[in-house]
């Protein structure tokens, strides 16, 4: 078995076909008339541009506008007019138009590829296409026909450029594999929109495959089977019948609003963990970043960040958010995240030690810092902060006290800030939900952190599998502990969230809906399963499930009602 | 000449689609049009230059024209930028 990335989901099962690379050939060769030379020119960039503008309207027409923007894109680049002034000045020097083209391309293709930005390095896939179509447009040579190729193809090729995607009869195409690329790539980006699986980065794989051999791709863990037995492909066509079924479901609850079947209204939030899962949270159709946990500003490096690096980055997912709601996390060290410059003392229960803000009121400048980092960023949307590992009032006081004077300064020296941004409480020690009803006069909102408060309730070490009997969310006590901070954010009239694994699992959705939860934090590819989760239950239903587990004595008995009572 | 600070708000910040639209927007004028980002001077009608500067969202520019028609041309780059290319 061979190994890529997934970088479109979906079980793809067919025959090999293998796509030869034909690059373009041409003589260099020096010219006499270079008015002749600047017409052909001329000429191959008005071909190049009407077949692009046909390639384009074919791919809008099977995947969507923005996916034809691409080859919009090429068209724009053609009309660049530093490209098409610096083609010509080599021409005058007396270069012949192939070879002007190749090497101003190749100017800027080096140019890109030396950037350390993933998307801007895709504009170097860009350019190596338009240039290679723009010399055959030169020469006369025929683009790559992928037209008419047999049913249940599964394509192999070292890379696919972005008009050679285009191009592909997508009816008869069951997979792609590349050797290159990566999940931003246009392939991928093609085949996400057309639902076609597909497998990029899969090294070595044109060596391993031949043309017409069977195979399997799975474009969710990029997994790829060559030549499977028969019993392997009666799995595979299993998974394959139950995966199109689960995706054509889900794919009619993108772009809609969360509601319940009583269309009572609710959001799905995303957790945010590093500066590339704010973009999923886009494609993953969430309604916000629920959870922005802050520690990797922090990690792999010698000294902390100072105020600007972390204001352009909160800005920055203020600013994509357009408005949704960003809730930031003060920093969250100590338990089993160790930052080495912060120089943190063993401690012998380093859980129940200087964690989170704990460790913040112990140094204040590192909250100070990031706190004023987080209120300038809240000039640029619904910026909120949240605050972990509260126990005690005390601890809630001292953040919101530093927040007044934080505010105070930034208004005297002129900068922008919410004056009215929120601040909440994550709800994940006993202690906190205890005080709960205490908590919700004093905090904006709560913010269940259910990994945590399961460990801390249970008094059970999440990775200890000797006590993993003990760490569960069934369990009666901390189902109770959830329903009780639920209800004293209630009756404090404040909004509840949840963040943490409990938030996605789907046999906890009637409960959450019961007790009263407003937010859903999730990862981004769980966003449309817990929106649908959501559409399935009335309140009436989802009461009538709570209370029947409420009365339940062991997490088994419960666990297994709600998994007899899902849909 | 005139010039104007500004904060790129697109998500997707200036890349190609956004850029495109720029490019061919600052076209339009006769003046020289320039972004400075980060030290370096980007001519702001050449869709390659502005994408081979790596413009982020969430990354403050300046530009600057200078021409004829400095004052058209910046107003259409100031409504673009803070439009975060809405409806275009």
């Amino acid at each position: 078995m061979v190994r890529g990335t997934g970088v479109s989901e979906g079980i793809g099962i067919g025959f090999v076909h293998i796509l030869k690379e034909q690059k373009p050939v041409f003589e260099r060769h020096s010219i006499t008339d270079v008015e002749k030379e600047l017409e052909k020119l001329r000429n191959a960039v008005g071909s190049f541009v009407i077949s692009t503008e046909k390639l384009a309207e074919k791919l809008k027409n099977e995947a969507g506008e923005k996916e034809a923007d691409i080859l919009n894109g090429h068209i724009m680049i053609m009309k660049d007019p530093v490209l098409t002034s610096e083609i010509e000045k080599l021409i005058q020097g007396g270069e012949c138009a192939e070879s002007a083209v190749e090497q101003i391309c190749n100017m800027f293709i080096s140019v890109f590829s030396a950037r350390d930005d993933e998307l801007t390095r895709q504009r170097a896939a860009d350019m190596e296409d338009l240039k290679d179509r723009l010399i055959k447009h030169l020469i006369g040579a025929d683009d790559i026909q992928l037209s008419t190729l047999p049913p249940d193809t599964i394509l192999c090729a070292r890379e696919l450029t972005p008009s050679m995607t285009a191009g592909i009869d997508k009816e008869h195409i069951a997979g792609i594999i590349t050797e290159k690329g990566g999940e931003t790539s246009h392939c991928a980006i093609i085949a996400r929109a057309c639902g076609i699986p597909a497998v990029s980065g899969a090294e070595g794989i044109m060596q391993l495959v031949h043309d017409g051999q069977k195979a399997v791709i799975d474009g969710a863990t990029g997994e790829i089977i060559l030549s499977p037995d028969e019993e392997t492909m009666e799995l595979c066509r299993e998974k394959k019948a139950q995966y199109d079924e689960s995706v054509s479901i889900l794919r009619s609850y993108k772009g809609k609003p969360t509601l319940n079947s009583d269309g009572e209204k609710y959001s799905v939030l995303c957790n945010v963990g590093n500066a590339e899962d704010i973009d999923k949270v886009l494609s993953g159709d969430g309604e916000g970043i629920g959870l922005f946990r802050t520690e990797f500003l922090f990690m792999d490096r010698k000294k902390s960040p100072d105020e600007q690096e972390q204001f352009e980055v909160y800005r920055t997912a203020a600013l994509k958010m357009q408005g949704r709601p960003v809730i930031i996390r003060t920093i969250d060290i100590g338990g089993d995240k160790d930052i080495p410059y912060m120089e943190m003392d063993e401690e012998d229960n380093p859980f129940l030690g200087l964690r989170a803000v704990r460790y913040c009121m112990k140094h204040p400048d590192i909250l100070h810092e990031q706190l004023r980092a987080i209120l300038r960023a809240s000039a640029f949307g619904d910026v909120k902060i949240l605050v972990p590992m509260i126990a005690d009032i005390g601890e809630l006081r001292f953040v919101r006290n530093m927040t007044e004077d934080i505010k105070k300064q930034l208004s005297a020296e002129g900068k922008a800030f919410n004056e009215n941004i929120e601040t909440g409480v994550m709800i994940e020690t006993p202690s906190a939900c205890l005080i709960s009803d205490i908590l919700a006069k004093e905090a904006d909102f709560f913010s269940i952190g259910t990994n945590d408060l399961i460990q801390y309730t249970m008094a059970a070490d999440r990775g200890n599998s000797d006590v993993s009997y003990l760490y569960s969310v069934f369990k009666p006590s901390v189902l109770r502990a959830i329903k009780y901070t639920i209800s004293s954010a209630k009756a404090a009239g404040i909004p509840v969230e949840m963040c943490g694994e409990v938030a996605a699992d789907r046999l906890m959705t009637p409960l959450l809906i019961s007790f009263g939860l407003d937010s859903f934090s999730v990862s981004p590819s769980s966003v449309l399963a817990i929106r649908r989760e959501i559409s399935l239950y009335t309140k009436e239903k989802a009461d009538r499930i709570a209370e029947a587990v409420m009365q339940m004595s062991s997490s088994e008995e419960i666990k297994e009602y709600l998994v007899q009572n899902n849909n | 000449m005139v010039k104007q600070k500004l904060l790129v708000i697109n998500p997707e910040g200036l890349h190609l689609r956004p850029a495109g639209v720029f490019a061919q927007e600052m076209d339009r004028f006769k003046c020289d049009i320039t972004i400075r980002y980060k030290g370096t001077r980007v001519n702001a009608k050449s869709l390659l230059s502005i994408l081979a500067a790596c413009i982020k969202c969430g990354s403050e520019i300046d530009i600057e024209c200078d021409g004829p028609d400095e004052l058209e041309a910046i107003n259409k780059a100031i409504e673009l930028i803070e439009s975060g290319f809405e409806g275009v």
